[in-house]
Order: C-alpha cells, then structure tokens, then sequence
C-alpha cells in the first residue's frame, strides 16, 4: 500500500468516527434534524405583506360613499374591529396595540364627494410603531380609495363634458416573473434553510473540536500517527457529508414536496456549491474553536460571528438597501455569495456562466478559513 | 436562607466569571454587538432596488417617464437596455430586480389624449427579502402619480381651470396620515426597544444555563450536592451575579437604543428599570431551569439558542402580533416574559405610557421573576433520583 492510500484511509476512518460520535449524541443529532425540517415549516408561513391588519372606524358621514369606502377595506389586508363614536376610544385602542390604525371620516366626506370642488378628505391615524404596517397600510388604503375616486370622478366630469375615457392613460401591465404567484414560502423557506445549514456546519465541527479539547482526548488523536491535516480535515468532511444529507431532504422531502419550489437550474451543481459551502463553515467552525477552551466560549464566538452573517446577508433583508461599505464587509460571508448561488440556481435556473465568481468567492473563503485553522492548529498542538 | 451563605456563592461565582476573561468580555461584547446588528439589519427598508429601462419610444417623453422611476430613493436606474432580450438576461444574472418597458408610439398616443401600455417585469425570486408587491406597489405609485400629471393637464387646458382643481376633480377623495409615535416611520426607533427585550431574552439564559451546566460537566457541583448549602441558597447564590451582568446590559442596550439609534424615551425611567429588573431575573430564571433538565453544555446552548429565538422573535410581538397567533403560539407567547417586556418597552419608549396603564404587564414580569426560579427550586435536587 502506498502512503497516500494508508494516508485517506486514516482520513475516512477519523471521519466515520466523527459521525458515529454525531449519531450518538442524541440531543444533538436531534438538533441537526430538527433545524433541516421543523424549523424550515415554522419560518415559511409568514408573510411580509399586510395582513388582517386591524381598524377602527369614525364614520361621521353615515352615508353610501362612506359605507362603500369602509366596505372595500377588507379582508385579508384588512379586519374591521368596530366603529367608536369617540375619537378618544380609538387613541386608547391605538396605545395598547389592540389595532394598527384608525379611519376618521368627517361628516361632510359624501358632500364634499358629489360636488368636486374640495377633495373630499378622510384621515388616517396609523400606529407609527409598528413599522412594516404603518408603510403599508396607507399604501393599500390609498389604493383602494383611488378606485372610489375613479368613479367619482368620472361622474364629476361627465357632468362638465369631459370623457375620462378620452384623456390619456399610462397603464401598467405587470408581470413577476421566476415566482408568478408570488408564493412568499418559497422564499421564506429557502432562506431558512441556507440559514440554518450555515449554523449547523459551523457549530456541529466547532463544538466536537473543542469538546476533544475539554475531555482531553485531542492529546490521543494526536500523539498517535495522524497529522493536524487530517484530524481537521475528518471533521470538515463529516460536516459535508451531513450537510449534503440534510440539504437533500430538507429540498426534496419539504421544500419541494410541501411548499412546491421549483429547481429550474441543476440540482448537481447546487448540490457540489453545499459541499463547497459546508467546507467552508466547517473550517470557519475549526478556526473558531482554537480561540475556545470551554464549550460556553465557543458557543458565544459563534453566535459572534454568525449573528451578522445571518442577519446581513440578503437573506431577511434586501442586500441591495445596505450602505456601501456594510456591503463591501459583507461580500467576506460566505453565506451573502451562497444566497445568489441557490436562488440563481432553483428559481431563475441561471448556471455556472453567471454564478461562477460567487462560487470562486466561497472557495477562496475556505481556503482561507481552513489555511488559518490548520496554523492555529498546528501552533497550539504541534 | 443564610445570607451570608449566599453572599459568599456570589462573590464565588462572580469571581469565575471574571477570571474567564474571554467569556466576561462576550457577555457584553456580544449584546451589543447584537443590537447594532439586528438595528441595521432588519432596519432596512426596501430602497435603491436596480431597475432598468427598455425604451422603445426614445422621445422625451418616455425619457421624463422613465425618469421618475430613478429620481425617487425606491429604485436605482440601472441603465437604459436595448432589447427585451436582453433586459431578460439581466434579470435572470440578478444583476437589476425591476425592468420597465416603455413601448414605441408612448408619447404620440399620449398627445393624442389615448391610453399607453408599459409593461413591468419584477424579479419575484427574492420574495422574501425583496417582496416583489411591495415592489408593485412602487411601480403603480410612480405610474399613478405620472398619469395623474398628464390628465390634470389636460383637464385644465378643456376646462380652462388650473391644474390644481383639475387636480382635485380627476381625485376627489384625499387620504391624510397622520403617524402617531414614530412621524418619520424609523424602523430602529421601534426595532430598538423591541431589541432590548429580544438581546435579553437570548443572552441571559445562554449564560445561566452554561454556568449551570459547566459545573455538572466537569463534576464541580458535588460540592455543593455534599456541602451544608440549600438548594435555595445555591439558587440565588448563582442567579445574583447574572442578574448583575443583565443590569449592566440593559443600561448598556437603553444608551445604544437612545444614545446611538436616537429612539424617543417618552415614559418613566423608573417604571422601566422596574420592569427591567424583573426582566433580568426571570430570564436568567428561564436558564436555571434548562440547565437543571439537561447534562451537557452543547445541549444547553442548544435550548437556550432555540428558545429564545423562537419566543423572542416569534411569539413576543415584535413581527407578528400576538392577536394573529393560534392556540399553541398564543400559549406560549402567554407562558413566557418576553411579550409582555415587549408591549412594556413599546409602551414606556415610544408611547409614553405610565404604570397606570401598563400596571398588568408589570404584574406578569412579577410573577415571571419568582415562577421560573421557583421552578428551578422544584427541579433542583442534591441527592439524584433514582
């Protein structure tokens, strides 16, 4: 047998090891599992766009143009929660989050209406403090009373004998592509799933590493024949090998199975990109655990490094709204250049001719990652 | 209870934690550096999304129109495209998210007072960090208000009237908004408080739970199972320096929170250091009781991480409102603190409410404060169980 043989044997025996030991610790294994499935369902259903918002109404007016204005605020952007009499009541309302806003119809809406000669007003008081609502809310309301004001207007200026069919238009003729019916679990669940992958491979190595140091068992693995190389390189790689697992069936047993995501790319190379990408946190993981001494240390340096590459990497937040220099800091996640390889791949069926410097981006992190690892390594145990 | 007993695991504990000077340090660095991430992070509204522009028309007109789409902080005009196909491509690269295609005749069949069809493709792949209605919903504005111009001129040159009656005649129902607590709609001043609830809620039973359990791992706790000790005392011996350390992070994320994001502190300090008092024990309490139910340190990190991610984003309030749960998320959004800090910080920062109104919410974190330590104390047992 040739050394380089005995050499990947004793790397694949490390690595059987290292999955066994995964296998047997049951609250763990439990984790892994959970964050490939359960979680993935729990983060799919929510939506970012308005929904059952609820209102409170003042109609002043009482009359048919008010009624139909209230009418068209409904469900399932919208949830009526009664009328007030008493500006004050919907304030209190308002203070204790019991509804998101208020419409205020003046006595003089439907007048005010027929004639056309001063806007007829209706005010909206919205609960400032709830952000995404508040943006929203006026926008769909908005919406909907310029429908209302359509009608109106055409009758209004009937009268004085201008057509409103006659004046000049732009109309929008819309289309989303790549997500037709714009199904909001399609994207919910993807991000989850990268999300959650990136904490799984950059804990699960992280803490068998330090664990070994704990328990002591790490002086073992290295007065016997084996190299820092390939003590590091068992645990990168059983980390791929659970990763390109759970990927598998968190794609096709739930992403696709339940939520129908569409694969118009090829699965084989976004497949070869998770290896890639798993490497790369595994290593990520490994260069964490040589600043650790204690589980507690390493579990805080992760949650360290991986709040901002979780939260900042496009997937919860659009990446193009971050100021430059965050972006510039941000393109070193790996997590950022694996977000445009998976989404480019499954919904806009794009190949390696357009994703190839993201994928050369998560390499050159790996390398890096794992270069440093194997010097911090070598430095502490060599 | 004998205080002085308890007085001496204090400071013993408190010294543990300062001597691991690494684990000291993150036990601030990392809320904090919490806060400035989920502020800037989930503070990001939708705004310069890349968008281009296929004109076929190539008058002034379509120029103007296509204009508006770059003059406003939503889009960022990516360049003009020479075909369909091409703008195609660029979708597909993700290189711009929105395309807009101006078609040939746009200006004559406006001048001629007839309608002009464009057409708006969005990128719908990223629904989830770029909702592509909301994106739509940009476009229709711009296209709106963009229509509104052309007819009320037109109206006005017919009738004779100004523009501005032309105006209200094409659009006579005006909507006025009028935002209460947060005018100018700053995500951070709302995401900030909600932050202080959420860091809280994810550090203090992380580092509870792990003093806990590190002590059951390397066998040290026999110690204490042997020595004359309560269980009472070995308890509160342990809570004291954690609740020191929450103390000093909620002084810590309220300067971030006001000092840095500018978010308005309208009610009582008192009322909030109460509250935030309560706070600080119950959820190191939430720790005590994970790490008396499990034997490692990955194990409890594990929980720990879980739990508060969940309850604290999920079921507090903070993004989905409480009302719109169903049976289970609504009982745990009930059986845990964070949701009713979270309504108290809202209350105290933005609305300037006082104990009056927010009197229950205090009473929950009261009896949060003793339930989970009391709940630790039931747990806890010197002598295992066979």
């Amino acid at each position: 047998m040739t050394a380089g043989v005995v050499w990947g044997r004793q790397v694949l025996a490390l690595t059987v090891k290292e999955l066994r030991q995964l296998w047997r610790d049951r609250p763990l294994l439990l984790y892994v599992v959970y964050l490939f499935t359960v979680e993935l369902v729990l983060v799919a259903g929510g939506t970012r766009e308005l929904s059952h918002a609820p209102f409170l109404v003042r109609d002043a007016d009482r009359s048919a143009a008010s009624r139909e204005l209230v009418h068209d605020l409904r469900e399932p952007w919208f949830t009526l929660r009664g009328e007030v009499r008493d500006p004050g009541e919907a304030l209190r309302a308002l203070d204790h989050g019991e509804v998101r806003f208020f419409v205020d119809i003046p006595p003089t809406f439907s007048r005010d209406l027929g004639r056309g000669d001063t806007p007829a007003t209706v005010q909206l008081v919205v609960d400032g403090s709830r952000v995404v609502s508040a943006w929203l809310a006026p926008s769909y309301a908005g919406r909907i009373a310029d429908g209302l004001s359509r009608d109106q207007a055409a009758r209004n200026l009937g009268r004085l004998g201008v057509d409103v069919a006659a004046l000049p238009t732009i109309e929008n003729r819309r289309r989303t592509w790549y997500n037709p019916n714009l199904d909001d679990a399609w994207g919910n669940a993807l991000a989850e799933l990268l999300s959650m992958m990136t904490v799984a491979c950059v804990l699960l190595p992280a803490a068998a590493a330090v664990r070994e140091k704990e328990h002591g068992t790490i002086e073992q693995l290295l007065v016997s024949p084996l190299t820092p190389l390939q003590v590091m390189l068992s645990k990168a790689l059983s980390m791929v090998f659970v990763a390109l697992l759970g990927t598998g069936i968190a794609l096709h047993g739930i992403l696709r199975a339940v939520y129908g995501l569409p694969a118009h790319g090829s699965l084989t190379l976004l497949l070869a990109v998770t290896a890639l990408y798993a490497f790369t946190n595994a290593a990520l993981g490994l260069v964490l655990s040589t600043f650790a001494r204690n589980t507690t240390q390493v579990g805080l340096l992760i949650l360290l490094t991986l709040m901002p590459v979780l939260q900042l990497s496009g997937t919860w937040s659009p990446f193009e709204a971050e100021p430059e220099p965050l972006r510039a800091v941000m393109s070193l996640s790996p997590l950022r250049h694996l977000v445009s390889v998976a989404y480019g791949i499954l919904l806009r069926g794009v190949g390696m001719e357009v994703l190839w410097p993201h994928v050369a981006a998560i390499a050159a992190l790996g390398t890096a990652c794992f270069g440093a690892g194997l010097w911090r390594f070598r430095r502490q145990f060599g | 209870m004998n205080l002085v007993r308890v007085a001496a695991l204090a400071r013993k504990e408190w010294r543990e934690i300062v001597r691991d000077r690494k684990l000291f340090g993150l036990a601030f660095v990392l809320p904090a550096m919490l806060m400035l991430v989920f502020a800037y992070g989930s503070g990001q509204s939708l705004e310069h999304v890349p968008l281009a522009v296929v004109d076929h028309d190539r008058t002034d007109t379509s120029r103007r129109f296509a204009e508006r789409f770059g003059n406003t902080v939503y889009f960022d005009l990516a360049g003009y495209v020479d075909s369909e196909r091409e703008a195609a491509a660029r979708l597909a690269r993700g290189d711009v998210r929105v395309v807009v295609v101006v078609p040939e005749e746009f200006e004559r069949r406006l001048v001629a007072g007839r309608s002009a069809a464009i057409q708006t493709w969005i990128d719908g792949s990223f629904s989830n960090s770029t909702p592509p209605r909301t994106l739509q919903g940009y476009v229709e504005a711009i296209t709106a208000a963009a229509t509104a111009e052309l007819q009320a001129g037109a109206v006005a040159r017919r009738l004779g009237v100004s523009v501005e009656r032309a105006l209200t005649l094409l659009n006579p129902i005006r909507v006025e908004v009028r935002y209460l607590y947060n005018p100018q709609l700053r995500t951070v001043w709302s995401v900030g408080p909600s932050m202080l609830m959420f860091i809280l809620m994810f550090v203090a039973p992380l580092l509870m739970a792990l003093g806990v359990v590190r002590e059951k791992e390397s066998g040290s706790i026999l110690n204490v199972h042997s020595s004359t000790v309560t269980r009472a005392e070995f308890l509160v011996g342990k809570l004291l320096p954690n609740v020191a350390i929450g103390c000093a992070n909620t002084v810590l994320l309220w300067l971030l929170a006001v000092g840095w994001f500018g978010a308005p502190f309208h009610g009582s300090l008192l009322l909030f250091a109460a509250a935030s008092l309560l706070y600080v024990i119950a959820t190191p309490g939430i720790g005590l009781v994970i790490s008396l139910l499990v034997d490692s340190q990955t194990t409890a990190m594990i929980i720990s991480v879980v739990v508060a991610t969940l309850v604290g984003s999920q079921y507090s309030g903070m993004y989905i409102p409480v009302e719109s749960l169903s049976g289970p998320g609504w009982l745990i959004a009930h059986v845990f603190p964070a949701m009713y800090f979270n309504d108290l910080v809202q209350g105290v920062f933005l609305k300037g409410m006082g104990a009056a109104e927010l009197w229950r919410e205090l009473c929950a974190l009261a009896l949060f404060a003793a339930a989970f330590p009391g709940l630790a104390w039931l747990l806890f047992h010197k002598r295992r169980r066979a």
